[in-house]
């Protein structure tokens, strides 16, 4: 039995009607879930509707169900996201578990490694992309659904459950000695940040390429929740402005606008104010985090049989990026500690 | 580093020669080929530059363990004593691969000894072991084409 009938049979038991599957396509991009767009065909007409289902192997490990309720916390509240629909954590219609939610036709999300992808629109989807963030940053996580599985650590204790989460990933997947990610976790462990301002929900992987925008300055979607966690919403922040993801620019952050507007953009939206010393916290910890991800994702490639070469690519070409990008992070955090105490 | 060289290209092999179900046929594959033309791309420079830059960084560590016996740089170094007098005999990039896996796996903890030294000369030495750091991540960074 193919895909599309085994998910023609699933929604045909969940509608009570019968369903035919039609266009099942597999959408290119993400190793942390199978993303397929289809179309649900029913006597009374056709509704477009996508499909992310657990993959056997996984760049991340994240929980579908934190996914889920990201989206169904979110899209009621304005953030542009698809609807969900349903999720199925049961493995046996489609052999893993599995989510539905709605289509958004009409635009793409640009690839993280083009050059100047969003030209000459840039500005506009910028100012978006930072006030969504803010947005979303300036949400009570208490009244969303998501709450109900994500457990809100103390303000205090934001940055070092997060980094002892990824210390422990590096732990379980390190391949090769990692000197300058665990120079990172030594200097992250020595120099805390303040407490958060507030407990937010993190989407977690809030970035250039994981929305979708429409070619003509609009943002239609912001995807990829899969790592949505609550919260220092300043993680968020330091994880967008990354320079693996500025698309090899330096004066725009994201590939979209200088970094003090970004800022202010964000500060207006969330309500929150950046303080400097913590947000150079959070980018440390966001490379390190990226170095983590894709040390794991060349330990799932060689795991996996090498069958998947966007985890080789990731394991091989970002974690390269992601060390020049700590190296340098850490001589400056260096040489400026060496000029303060001059 | 891992993935190495002959991992990813007998990936892409294995990528190539593996027949999508029907679903994953069209974009999906054109995607997937995308990637595979990326890594056979840098795997080109990884071919020209991987054991060159491999020895080089090995070299660069067997120096600093060097000075830092010498030296004294911290307690208990005469583990990095014959690291230092070991050359790269095997050059294969799976024998400069594992012979730098020993250095690096050395290195961390005197990074992190010299981290706790304290004074100018604390500082200058952890310069020093960053800039060999930074410099050996940009010597093995990859280019990708264009897009």
């Amino acid at each position: 039995m193919t895909l599309a009938d085994q998910l023609g049979g699933y929604l045909s038991d969940l509608w009570s009607e019968i369903v035919v599957v039609e266009n099942l396509s597999r959408i290119p991009g993400g190793a942390s879930r199978e993303t397929y767009r289809f179309d649900a065909v029913t006597k009374t007409g056709s509704r477009g509707l996508i499909l992310r289902r657990d993959p056997a192997d996984s760049l991340i490990d994240t929980d579908r169900r934190v996914e889920y309720l990201a989206y169904e916390s979110f899209h009621p509240l304005g953030i542009p996201t698809p609807e969900p629909i349903k999720l199925e954590v049961a493995a046996a219609a489609l052999e893993r578990p599995f989510f539905l939610m709605s289509r958004i036709e009409g635009g793409a999300a640009a690839s993280p490694f083009a050059i100047d992808p969003y030209a000459p629109h840039a500005a506009t989807i910028g100012e978006q992309f930072f006030t969504l963030l803010g947005r979303i940053a300036a949400a009570d996580p208490q009244a969303l659904p998501i709450s109900t599985v994500c457990e809100a650590p103390a303000l205090g204790a934001c940055w070092s459950r997060e980094l002892a989460h990824w210390e422990r990933e590096l732990d379980k997947d390190e391949l090769h000695p990692q000197p300058i990610a665990r120079a990172a976790i030594r200097w992250l462990r020595r120099n805390p940040p303040p407490p958060a301002q507030k407990i937010s929900v993190v989407h977690g992987d809030y970035r250039s390429g994981n929305f979708m925008h429409d070619g003509a300055g609009r943002i239609l979607a912001v995807l990829d929740w899969e790592m949505a966690h609550l919260g220092d919403p300043l993680e968020d922040l330091g994880w967008a402005i990354d320079p693996l993801w500025s698309h090899f620019e330096t004066e725009r952050v994201s590939g979209l606008l200088p970094r003090a507007e970004a800022i202010a953009l964000w500060e207006k939206a969330s309500g929150l104010t950046v303080d400097p010393a913590a947000l150079a916290w959070w980018e440390l910890f966001s490379s390190f985090k990226g170095l983590v991800i894709w040390v794991s994702a060349a330990r799932s490639y060689r795991d996996g049989g090498m069958s998947d070469p966007v985890l080789g690519f990731s394991g091989w070409y970002t974690a390269r990026r992601h060390d020049v990008i700590i190296a340098e992070r850490l001589e400056k955090l260096l040489a400026d500690r060496m000029e303060k105490a001059a | 580093m891992t993935p190495n060289l002959p991992e990813l290209l007998m990936g892409n092999l294995i990528a190539i020669s593996t027949p999508p179900p029907p679903e994953s046929a069209g974009e999906f594959a054109g995607g997937r080929i995308g990637v595979i033309g990326m890594i056979s791309f840098m795997a080109a420079q990884e071919a020209e530059k991987g054991v060159a830059v491999r020895v080089a960084e090995n070299r660069a560590i067997r120096a600093l363990f060097a000075d830092a016996v010498k030296e004294g740089w911290a307690p208990s170094l005469a583990s990095l004593d014959a690291l230092a007098k070991g050359e790269d005999d095997d050059l294969t990039l799976s024998g400069v691969d594992a012979a730098n896996a020993t250095l690096r796996r050395a290195l961390i903890p005197l990074h992190a000894a010299i981290e706790d030294a304290p004074g100018a000369e604390g500082r200058a030495r952890e310069v020093r072991i960053l800039k060999l750091l930074r410099e050996g991540a940009q010597s093995r960074a990859l280019s990708l084409p264009g897009m």
